[in-house]
């Protein structure tokens, strides 16, 4: 199962990689966190993540740290 | 399992960006690490960072550094790399500024290196204006923007025209590369990932001032979300600041 | 027999000097003149800067690599390399820079002059910091202190600028260029050579860290304080039975010692203290010489800018006088022994 691993402590929630992610597997969380921020969450229920890595490519503050294929 | 993805190892552990929401600065910086590990550079390099949102640096990537004064890192560089050279080392030197540092207050020390042809790189972040002081009109800040000290939007009768920054510093015969990329989609991301590389590959063949002017977005000051920032770099500023390769002294 | 200039330039290759930058500014452009053919040949470097504002950071960078870096320039281009030096002062990087003096205020012109005493050791650029100052009075001293000027700078991490003025640029006189007797200074646990097998080092004045800011700024002024403590230098000439002690920096210096001459043949008993280093000031030497002698009389090329530190480090109940040699005027001592007489004429009949 390929995947993503995001540094929630890192995300600012600009949202650029769920734009970027092509099989929609990034959301904002539904919980706000300290400060009171939406952060992106990586959900793959369906194990449909391709490992293409946009994602961490787009993100301007490195939070995600890792994609992984299998 | 193959990691396809990690954060490069010239980013310093936990660094943790003071960029704004969707800055580019960050992605930048990602590029610029990611092509230094590639081409092994990190133990031989030294950056020299400048005034204005790209100034904490140093605190993000494991280079020795060193600040300028505002505008005057390719002066500063071309120091280091001569001092090195005279005793018989050649380091990796390069300096990382945005548009009001390398192409305002800066413009004659950056004009001057690529004429000397000073075998260092330039990165030139793009985003026409002055970010860190809160968004004023900068020499890159583009007809017609709006900005804090131009609510009317740039005027060229007051104002003037826009700096073409990358095609200036093609005309200067010292120059070995300069080309303008932007970090809207992934395509133009890897695109300037290569042109980063093209240019620090360019400085360890000896072969003169290298140059990448990278239009970024600036969010917080264009008053746009993230997405809508980078749409506005492809749909609008582009027209102004045509992406391309604008010297190649392997190509002319 | 060596001009001033090519005394400094022989001076800064001698003591090691492989940087060299600079843009082209009257009365000290002979310094660049002759150091583009000497270390070209040399394989060293020199780069004909495109401004002042260049050529000073390109040695902020040069220093910081760990090369020994030499500038020269004048006056008015000094000015425009005064945020440069507070950047070095507080990144704590070593280089030379020459100030070959000419008139001001502004464009000025050519002819020498001392008015750049205030820009030297007060500093024209922003914050708390401080610039060592040499000050030479003939060529042999430019010689000298050029070697101690690139010494001090390497051993307390800081820019160190020789202040000499058109006239001793210019003027040629016999010197020995005997070597530089001083140590080479360690620079490896700070130089910036690229972060191999060490964690990277980083170069900044820039602190948003208040405390810490507060800190580094203390910390330079516990070093200013070893320099005001250890390194003074400055000359006295008859001084130990002198009624009347002049005092006077760089070619004054040596031109006041002249008119002390004439004094002492006409028996008055006249000496001569010299700052040599103008920052360190040799205030306590001046202080102790004012608990014996009352009278002094400054001369200086300029408004009188050492005047107030000569004011400063007299005792209370001394008097300190002051003449103001006309800018660009070095020729005869007529019209100063004329003004003295003056000074003499009414502190005798004050009974001061």
């Amino acid at each position: 199962m390929s995947y993503i691993v995001i540094d929630e402590s890192k995300c600012k929630s600009c949202y650029l990689c769920i734009n970027a992610c092509p099989k929609k597997l990034i959301k904002a969380k539904e919980k706000p966190n300290n400060f009171g921020e939406y952060t992106a969450e990586f959900k793959d229920d369906k194990k449909e993540c391709i490992a293409c890595a946009k994602c961490a490519l787009v993100c301007p503050d490195i939070a995600i740290t890792k994609v992984v294929k299998e | 399992m193959q990691t396809i993805f990690e954060t490069p190892k010239t980013i310093k552990e936990n660094s943790r960006f003071s960029f704004c929401p969707g800055c580019d600065h960050g992605v930048a910086i990602k590029l610029v690490a990611q092509v230094l590990d590639e081409l092994g550079l990190q133990e031989n390099t030294i950056l020299v960072a400048s005034s204005g949102c790209s100034v904490n640096l140093y605190d993000y990537l494991e280079l020795d550094c060193i600040e300028a004064p505002h505008g005057r890192a390719c002066a500063v560089a071309t120091g280091i790399k001569r001092a090195h050279k005279v005793q018989g080392k050649e380091k990796f030197v390069f300096t990382y500024q945005g548009d009001g540092d390398f192409a305002s207050i800066g413009l004659g020390e950056s004009l001057h290196s690529a004429l000397r042809g000073e075998n260092i790189t330039a990165i030139c972040i793009n985003n026409t204006n002055f970010g860190m002081t809160g968004g004023q009109m900068g020499p890159t800040s583009v007809l017609g923007q709006i900005t804090s000290t131009s609510p009317q939007g740039r005027n060229k009768e007051t104002h003037g025209f826009p700096i073409k920054t990358a095609e200036h510093i093609a005309l200067c015969d010292g120059t070995s590369f300069s080309a303008r990329v932007a970090l809207f989609d992934v395509k133009n991301i890897l695109k300037a990932k290569n042109a980063i590389k093209k240019a620090f590959e360019y400085q360890k063949q000896g072969l003169g001032f290298s140059f990448v002017e990278i239009l970024a977005s600036c969010p917080t000051n264009w008053r746009l979300s993230p997405l809508e920032s980078h749409n506005k770099i492809e749909n609008e500023l582009t027209k102004t600041y045509p992406l391309g390769i604008f010297k190649d002294i392997k190509n002319d | 027999m060596l001009k001033g200039n090519i005394a400094i330039a022989k001076a800064a290759l001698k003591c090691g000097c492989s940087c060299y930058f600079g843009y082209p500014i009257t009365p000290q452009t002979e310094i660049g003149e002759y150091l583009s053919s000497e270390m070209q040949e040399k394989n060293l470097a020199f780069v004909c800067a495109e401004s002042e504002l260049a050529a000073i950071n390109m040695a902020l960078g040069a220093a910081s690599s760990g090369a020994k870096v030499m500038v020269s320039s004048s006056s008015c281009a000094i000015s425009l390399m005064q945020e440069t030096l507070s950047y070095a002062s507080s990144d704590e990087i070593p280089f030379v820079l020459i100030n070959i003096m000419r008139a001001g205020p502004g464009q000025g012109y050519i002819f020498p002059s001392q008015a750049d005493y205030n820009q030297s050791t007060i500093g024209g650029g922003n914050g708390d910091y401080r610039i060592i100052t040499l000050s030479p009075s003939t060529v042999q001293e430019c010689i000298d202190l050029t070697y101690r000027a690139f010494y001090l700078s390497q051993k307390y991490r800081n820019p160190a600028i020789l202040l000499a003025d058109g006239l001793l640029g210019q003027m040629a006189q016999g010197v020995i260029l005997k070597e530089n007797p001083y140590p080479e200074i360690d620079n490896s646990s700070w130089i910036l050579n690229g972060a191999k097998n060490r964690p990277a080092r980083k170069i900044c004045s820039l602190e948003p860290n208040q405390e810490k800011l507060n800190s580094h700024i203390e910390k330079l002024f516990k070093k200013y304080k070893t320099i005001e403590e250890k390194e003074v230098l400055y000359e006295e000439y008859l001084c130990n039975d002198a009624d009347i002690i002049l005092t006077a920096f760089g070619t004054m210096g040596r031109y006041s010692k002249a008119i002390c001459n004439y004094y002492r043949k006409n028996g008055v008993k006249m000496g001569l203290f010299r700052p040599i280093t103008l920052y360190p000031f040799p205030n306590k030497r001046l202080n102790e010489l004012s608990q014996k002698t009352k009278f002094f009389i400054d001369i200086e090329m300029n408004m009188g800018q050492m005047l107030k530190d000569v004011k400063l480090a007299l005792a209370k109940d001394a008097t300190c006088k002051f003449i103001k040699k006309p800018i660009g005027d070095w020729s005869g001592q007529e019209e100063t022994i004329a003004e003295i007489d003056e000074i003499l004429k009414e502190k005798y009949a004050n009974n001061i």
